[in-house]
């Protein structure tokens, strides 16, 4: 009996150790699965947030503009690609780091500031550096500054304000001296004057139809209106072109050399908007010679391009202006222009006729030496 | 130690940096100078006058830097020619940019005057040479690169002889009555002024090669007076 009861007795010591030590193992094993569910969800969240930042600094390096961060004490935290070409920069560049590097500390002080800063390069550029304070519910998290390129759109700029007030001075002139010329002769009666009066108003009048035939023409080329692509040979162009020319070079007596190419050299071109494009560079040289000083023309086949070069010896561009030259009515010398009766047109049409033939146009000119013009066309110019 | 040493040579890249900074500002101020005195911009003329005070700022505090790194740190060899070559940069750089300064000022005084195209083309040429040649000295500096440095000077010949040219034109024109002789005079000045400019790049270069190699042109002229020192007294034993 006795026995019997020590038996039950242990079994039900044993019983209840086991059970303890089965609760202990089971608050164990949640405790680890706690545990690892916590780190899982830890890991999961430090890899959103590793993501979260991979993306934002993916976006950020994307960027076409220059991005500065840096902490509360000035220290640069980050630079997207764009901002770093400028941090081992040197000659004029290396301005632009110096203004980052003042803008900065200026936003760490709680203010938004700005600075343009305009390099002479070459190339000439104008840069945008603003900087601000990155302040979320009265903390400060540092500063951030800003670099934006705005060569291109100052350069527009001021195309779009030029065009206008150039087109209502070349429409202008004529249009004033039309109207008074008109008022004078109304009162005249000597048939001498009569005659010269006639005479002037003809000329005006031709000098606005000849604005109005350039921006029609300008227009054209632009819209790339009835571009009749057929082959043409090159020697043809060119000679088009200086039947055109010769009346003018012969009264201004500046003598006109041509090397011309193979008459088989041929480009597939619109021959109208070629011949156009060439007339203008010479009509250029011409214009802008002194008498008995050459003006050379050379054509020749240069890989799978074509290439006119129209070179005098003339006045020359200066450098600052050789950027614009290509612009509508954009002239060099204002005065000079209007007694040689250029509107400045003659350029923008040779521009516009290179571009829709996929070909270009450069110049390379040394005041006081003269001037070379290269108009480059590929030989089967492509719609 | 270790760590003494990296903020001495962060010191020295620092002040690497402001002497690059230096060069950038005169490389900006000489095309910046011609566009005043071609186009008669007294604004831009005055602006580059008043600029000239942040090089001069940022001369004396490099300055005062070197001698503060020289005298905490005492450095030797290439480290001790890096920054008395930087001091030596220094002024070469200040004196470059007073000389921008004095075209700006040059272009106040003849204000007016309508350049002919020979005497332009030249004055643009003399500006680009000047400013290659102070960019090529710069880029010698920090390259470390002493073949470049040293060939400065065959370099600046082409400048020189653009200042000869320009002489000529300004003659040419005040003879043919197109410039005044004030005008005249000044214009020789400014010719002269960028001629200089290209000389401090040379001496730039002469500089660089000193701090990569440790030796000056002058050291050759030096050898040759020891050498005639020695000689002296044994011919007058001779004797």
């Amino acid at each position: 009996m006795i026995v019997a009861l020590v038996v039950v007795a242990a079994v039900v010591v044993l019983a209840l150790v086991g059970a303890v030590a089965w609760r202990e193992h089971r608050q164990f094993v949640d405790a680890e699965e706690n545990r690892r569910r916590d780190e899982e969800l830890h890991r999961r969240f430090e890899d959103e947030v590793a993501e979260s930042e991979t993306r934002l600094r993916l976006s950020l390096d994307a960027i076409t503009q220059g991005v500065v961060m840096a902490d509360t004490a000035g220290n640069v935290l980050y630079r997207n690609p764009y901002a770093h070409q400028y941090t081992e920069a040197r000659h004029g560049e290396a301005l632009v780091e110096a203004a980052v590097a003042e803008l900065l500390a200026e936003a760490a002080q709680g203010r938004v500031v700005e600075r343009e800063v305009e390099l002479f390069g070459p190339p000439r550029q104008c840069l945008f550096v603003s900087a601000m304070p990155l302040r979320l519910e009265g903390k400060d998290h540092g500063s951030v500054a800003l670099i934006d390129d705005i060569t291109e759109p100052q350069r527009l700029d001021a195309m779009r304000r030029d065009f206008v007030a150039n087109i209502s001075h070349e429409l202008r002139t004529p249009m004033g001296a039309l109207s008074l010329l008109a008022e004078t002769l109304a009162g005249e009666t000597d048939p001498e004057v009569v005659s010269r009066l006639a005479a002037r108003v003809q000329s005006e009048a031709i000098r606005l139809s000849d604005i109005m035939d350039d921006l029609l023409e300008l227009s054209r080329i632009e819209s790339n209106e009835a571009s009749e692509r057929a082959p043409v040979a090159v020697q043809h162009v060119i000679g088009d072109a200086l039947s055109r020319i010769k009346p003018a070079a012969e009264e201004k007596e500046v003598p006109i050399q041509t090397v011309l190419p193979a008459l088989d050299l041929v480009v597939r071109a619109d021959r109208r908007q070629l011949t156009s494009a060439v007339f203008n560079l010479l009509d250029n040289a011409v214009k802008y010679s002194e008498a008995t000083r050459p003006v050379r023309v050379t054509a020749r086949l240069e890989g799978e391009w074509v290439e006119v070069e129209v070179r005098d010896q003339g006045y020359g561009i200066p450098m600052s202006h050789q950027e614009r030259i290509f612009e509508r009515f954009y002239q060099v010398d204002r005065s000079r222009g209007r007694t040689d009766g250029g509107v400045g047109l003659g350029l923008a049409i040779v521009r516009h006729v290179a571009t829709n033939h996929g070909g270009e146009v450069h110049v390379e000119s040394t005041e006081g030496e003269g001037s070379s013009f290269t108009l480059a066309v590929p030989v089967g110019a492509q719609v | 130690m270790g760590e003494l040493r990296k903020s001495f040579h962060e010191e020295l890249d620092e002040i690497q940096a402001g002497i690059v900074r230096m060069g950038a500002l005169v490389t900006e101020a000489v095309p910046r100078a011609t566009e005043a005195l071609l186009e008669s911009n007294l604004e831009l003329a005055q602006q580059l006058i008043t600029a000239d005070d942040q090089l001069d700022d940022l001369s004396v505090y490099l300055e005062e830097r070197c001698h503060h790194v020289l005298a905490l740190q005492a450095p030797m060899a290439s480290d001790l020619r890096a920054l008395s070559s930087a001091l030596r940069l220094n002024a070469e750089l200040e004196r470059s940019g007073d000389l921008a300064v004095n075209i700006a000022k040059a272009t106040r005084r003849i204000y007016g005057t309508q350049y002919d195209a020979t005497l332009r083309g030249v004055l643009v040429r003399m500006s680009e040479e000047a400013c290659r040649l102070m960019r090529l000295a710069i880029d010698s500096y920090v390259d470390g690169n002493a073949g470049l440095a040293a060939a400065l000077n065959d370099i600046d010949d082409q400048l020189d002889g653009l200042n000869r040219d320009c002489v000529q034109a300004v003659f040419q024109a005040h003879n043919d009555g197109a410039i005044d002789l004030q005008a005249a005079v000044q214009l020789c000045l400014i010719s002269r002024y960028y001629e200089r400019i290209g000389d401090h790049a040379v001496n730039i270069g002469e500089r660089v090669v000193y701090m990569v190699t440790g030796w000056l042109p002058e050291h050759t002229g030096a050898a040759r007076l020891k050498i005639r020192e020695r000689n002296q007294p044994e011919e007058t034993d001779e004797e």
